[in-house]
C-alpha cells in the first residue's frame, strides 16, 4: 500500500520537510477533509486565531485524485474556520489537486507566515517559495496567468489579501469557496501555489480498476440526473423545483417562493445564456455552465449563486448574476457568504437599523460594492466580516441567516426541515453539503419525503452526512452520489405511487438506521454499485479490502473528529442553532408547520450519532471509531 | 527510468521543442539534458533526433523516424465521456472538446484540434480512463 506523501512547509523560515503519514492514519482517515481534520486536530493548538501566523492550513488530495475515476479531481483545504472559529474544509474541482499529486505530493501543511507576499511552487517533487510581491492586488485570473497554461494553480484575489473573512481560493475557474479559504492564505502572505509534475497517481489493482471505471462512467451517463438533467440544466436546474416546493430563499429568507423565478430558472439559463456545458477534469457529468460575460466565455453561476444573488435579493436578471459571479471569482470571494451578507445588510437598511449602502431591488451599485468589499473600503469593510459580525454590531440576530457564523446556502429550510437540521449540525456552519443535503430528498428532487415532519430526518441526516463526508474525503465529487436514487423513479415521476411509497419507506427506515452506526462495518460487508460505487473504487485504487460499511464508518469517523475539533474550540450544542426566523416564524402564515422544529430533532440526532444530550460524542462511540 | 541525451548532441533544440512534458532543457548549440523525474519515456525526443544522440530508458540508442510516420490519436467518439483528462494531459494543447451542434446538445467528445502540433507521444491514450484513445499511423488499423 502506498502511503500519502505530505510536506510540512514553515513559511516563517522557508523550510520544507517531509511529514510522514502512518499506515494507521491513512487507513483510518483516508485523505481529503477527514485526514485534514485529524491533522488539524493534532497540530493546531486550541484557541489559535485562524488568521494568526501560528495557524495551520492543510491543502490535500484524496486517494482518488488523478486516478482517472469519474469526477475525481476534487481537492481539499482544511483550516480553522475564519467565520465560525470551528473546523473548516473547502472543496475545489480545479486542476491544482491533480497537478500537486502529479508533482509528487498528496498534501501540504502550511505553518507560519511568509515575511513578504510569496508564491509556493511544487515542481517534480521539489518545493520552493518565491517572492510574489509583484502580484499584489492582482485578480485571480491575472495571477494565474503568471504561470504557463499546463501548471495547476491555486491563487487568491484581492479579497484574500485584504483578509475578507469569506474570501475564497481559486484554481482555474473553480473555487475552494467557503469558510474563508482565501483569507487564511492571505494571512500567511501566500498569493499563489503552483504545481507541475508528470508522475502518475498509483492504482494498486489496475486490472480490475479500469473495467470498474468504465462500468461506473456508463452508469453515470445512463442515470437521468447525472446523464441528462445536470449536463442540460446544471445545478441551476433546481430553481424551478425549489420554487415550487417553497425552498427558494427570497428577500433574505423571508419567503420561499419568488414571483420572477422563471427568469432565473435553469431552463431559461439553458435557452438564453448557455453557450455550452463543460466540467472539471475527469468528470463525465459535465454540469458546468459556460456563458458569455462582456464578450468572453466564462463559468456561469451555480444554483446557490443564482438563488442568493437572484431571489434572495429580489433580482431576476440572470445575465447580471453571471456577471457578478464572474467578478466575485476575480476578486476571490465566496458568492454564498457574500450574497448572504448583502441580503442581511439590505434587510438592516429596510428596517432602518443600519445603512450599509445596499437595499433590496437595487442591484445597480452591487458590482461596485463588491469591489469595495474586497478592498475593505470605508463602511464596506464591515460587510467583509460576514452576517454574524454585522448582527453583533448592528443587531438583527433573528434574521442574520447563518449557522455558527457561516451563511446558509440557497435552500430555505422551513420547507425542508431535514435540511434545517443539517445546517444546524453541520460542522463547518451553515453548509448544505456538510449538512447532509436532505433538501434533495424532501423538496427539490424526485423523491417527496414529508418536508415538515421531524420523523426520520435525524436518522437520514446522519446517514447522508457520513456518506458525503466519506465520498468527499476520498476525492470524488458529491454529485456522483445522485445515482443513489434509482433511475426508474425519475421515469415514473414524483407523483407516481411507487415514488411516494419509496419516500415513505425512507422515513420508515429510521428504525433500521438508528442501530446501523453501532453495527458498522460488519452490517454492510458488501459493495453496492448502484448505491455507493465509491467504496469499491477506493478499495481497488488503494489495495485495501473495502466495503460499503467500512467506507461509511470512515465518514462517521470524519464527522466525529470534526465535531471534536469544534467542541475543543468552544462550539457546543448551543451553537447547533438557526436564526429564530427559521425556527419560530412560519414561512407561510397559513401553514404553521412551515418552521424548522429543531428542538424536536436535535435530541434524536444526538442519540443516533452516539453523542450525549450536550452533543458531545460519548467515550463508547469514540472507542468504537478508534478516535481515542 | 528516463531517456538520456549523449555527447553526440549538437544542441539543435528540436527535442526540446517537441517534448510534451517539457523535460528537455539546454541552450542552442550546447548539449541538452533530460529531467529524469519529469520524463515519461514517450520517446518523441528519440524519434526527432537526427544525430541518434538519445538513449531510451534501457540505454538503447533510438532511431530517427520521419515526422509523417508518427502516430496520431484516434478517439472512439461513442465511448468518450468528454471528461477532459486527455485535454488536460496534453502539454502541447492539441486536443479539444467538441462544441455543441445545437442549443441543448450535451453530447460531446474529445477530438484532435491541432494535428500539426501533435507529436504522437501517446500521453493522452495512456491517461484516458476509458481506454478510448489509440495512437496509430494514418492508414493503419
Amino acid at each position: 500500500m502506498r502511503l500519502p506523501n505530505y510536506a510540512y512547509i514553515d513559511l516563517s523560515t522557508g523550510t520544507v520537510k517531509d511529514y510522514p503519514i502512518s499506515k494507521e492514519l491513512f487507513t483510518q482517515y483516508m485523505g481529503g477533509k477527514i485526514l485534514g481534520a485529524k491533522l488539524l486536530y493534532d497540530l493546531l493548538p486550541a484557541g489559535t486565531d485562524p488568521l494568526a501566523p501560528e495557524s495551520i492550513v492543510i491543502i490535500n488530495t484524496g486517494p482518488a485524485n488523478g486516478t482517472g475515476a469519474p469526477s475525481s479531481s476534487r481537492f481539499n483545504m482544511s483550516f480553522k474556520n475564519v467565520l465560525t472559529g470551528g473546523i473548516a474544509s473547502a472543496n475545489c474541482g480545479g486542476r491544482f489537486g491533480v497537478m500537486m499529486k502529479k508533482a509528487g505530493y498528496d498534501g501540504i501543511i502550511l505553518a507560519g507566515k511568509a515575511p513578504i507576499l510569496s508564491a509556493i511552487e511544487i515542481v517534480d517533487g521539489a518545493i520552493s517559495i518565491r517572492d510574489a510581491s509583484a502580484y499584489a492586488g492582482m485578480d485571480s485570473e491575472e495571477t494565474q496567468e503568471q504561470w504557463v497554461r499546463h501548471w495547476g494553480k491555486l491563487v487568491i484575489g484581492p479579497a484574500g489579501e485584504n483578509l475578507v473573512r469569506y474570501a475564497c481560493a481559486v484554481s482555474g475557474e473553480r473555487v475552494a469557496g467557503r469558510c474563508g479559504a482565501g483569507a487564511v492564505l492571505g494571512a500567511k502572505n501566500i498569493k499563489a501555489i503552483a504545481a507541475y509534475g508528470t508522475q502518475k497517481a498509483e492504482v494498486q489493482n489496475r486490472e480490475k480498476f479500469d473495467p470498474y471505471v468504465k462500468k461506473w462512467v456508463k452508469f453515470l451517463k445512463s442515470h437521468p440526473m447525472t446523464g441528462k438533467s445536470l449536463p442540460l440544466y446544471g445545478t441551476a436546474g433546481l430553481v424551478s423545483s425549489a420554487n415550487a416546493s417553497g425552498v427558494l430563499p427570497t428577500r433574505n429568507f423571508q419567503k420561499g417562493r419568488f414571483e420572477h423565478h422563471r427568469h432565473i430558472s435553469g431552463e431559461t439559463f439553458a435557452e438564453q445564456h448557455l453557450t455550452r456545458n463543460s466540467g472539471c477534469v475527469s468528470c463525465p457529468i459535465r454540469c458546468e455552465r459556460r456563458v458569455m460575460v462582456n464578450g468572453k466565455e466564462v463559468k456561469g453561476a451555480e444554483f446557490e449563486t443564482v438563488g442568493l444573488f437572484g431571489s434572495n435579493i429580489e433580482n431576476h436578471d440572470l445575465a447580471w448574476i453571471n456577471e457578478i459571479n464572474y467578478h466575485a471569482d476575480l476578486l476571490g470571494m465566496d458568492t454564498i457568504s457574500l450574497a448572504g451578507t448583502l441580503a442581511f445588510a439590505m434587510e438592516l437598511q429596510e428596517k432602518g437599523m443600519a445603512d450599509l449602502g445596499v437595499s433590496f431591488g437595487d442591484k445597480d451599485n452591487l458590482l461596485d460594492v463588491i469591489e469595495k468589499i474586497a478592498r475593505r473600503e470605508g463602511i464596506y469593510g464591515d460587510l467583509a466580516n460576514g452576517s454574524k459580525w454585522l448582527a453583533e454590531k448592528y443587531g438583527g440576530t433573528e434574521f442574520a441567516i447563518h449557522a455558527k457564523g457561516l451563511e446558509l446556502a440557497a435552500y430555505e429550510p422551513r420547507n425542508s426541515v431535514g435540511m434545517g437540521l443539517g445546517y444546524a449540525t453541520s460542522n463547518r456552519g451553515g453548509c448544505h453539503l456538510n449538512g447532509g443535503y436532505l433538501a434533495l430528498l424532501e423538496s427539490i428532487g424526485v423523491l417527496t419525503l414529508d418536508k415538515h415532519t421531524p420523523k426520520g430526518k435525524p436518522e437520514l441526516c446522519v446517514m447522508f452526512q457520513n456518506l458525503m463526508e466519506a465520498v468527499s474525503a476520498a476525492g470524488f465529487c458529491l454529485f456522483t452520489t445522485h445515482t443513489a436514487v434509482p433511475a426508474g423513479l425519475f421515469k415514473l415521476g414524483s407523483m407516481h405511487r411507487m415514488t411516494k411509497f419509496v419516500s415513505k419507506a425512507l422515513i420508515g427506515s429510521r428504525f433500521l438506521l438508528r442501530p446501523l452506526w453501532w453495527c458498522l462495518p460488519w452490517l454492510l460487508p458488501v459493495n453496492l454499485m448502484h448505491l455507493i460505487p465509491h467504496s469499491k473504487a477506493y478499495g481497488l485504487m488503494t489495495g485495501q479490502r473495502m466495503t460499503a460499511g467500512k467506507f461509511l464508518q470512515i465518514g462517521e469517523r470524519g464527522f466525529n473528529i470534526e465535531r471534536m475539533f469544534n467542541l475543543r474550540e468552544g462550539l457546543t450544542a448551543v451553537d447547533d442553532a438557526l436564526p429564530t426566523r427559521l425556527t419560530d416564524v412560519p414561512q407561510e402564515a397559513d401553514v404553521p408547520e412551515s418552521v424548522v422544529p429543531l428542538a424536536a430533532m436535535l435530541p434524536r440526532y444526538y442519540k443516533v450519532r452516539g453523542w450525549d444530550k450536550n452533543g458531545v460524542p460519548k467515550p463508547r462511540k469514540l472507542k468504537q471509531l478508534g478516535v481515542r | 527510468m528516463a531517456h538520456t541525451i549523449t555527447e553526440s548532441c549538437i544542441g539543435c533544440t528540436l527535442c526540446q521543442k517537441v517534448c510534451p512534458v517539457f523535460a528537455v532543457t539546454g541552450e542552442l548549440k550546447e548539449r541538452h539534458t533530460v529531467n529524469a523525474v519529469r520524463c515519461v519515456d514517450c520517446g518523441v525526443c528519440g524519434r526527432i533526433c537526427a544525430k541518434g544522440a538519445v538513449l531510451d530508458s534501457g540505454g538503447k540508442a533510438t532511431e530517427r523516424v520521419a515526422r509523417k510516420e508518427w502516430g496520431k490519436p484516434y478517439i472512439d467518439e461513442a465511448l468518450c465521456s468528454a471528461c477532459l483528462i486527455c485535454v488536460d494531459a496534453c502539454g502541447l494543447n492539441c486536443l479539444k472538446i467538441s462544441r455543441p451542434t445545437y442549443q441543448g446538445d450535451i453530447n460531446a467528445c474529445a477530438y484532435l484540434a491541432d494535428s500539426k502540433a501533435c507529436v504522437g507521444c501517446g500521453i493522452c491514450a495512456d491517461a484516458c480512463p476509458l481506454r478510448c484513445i489509440r495512437v496509430r499511423k494514418a492508414g493503419t488499423a
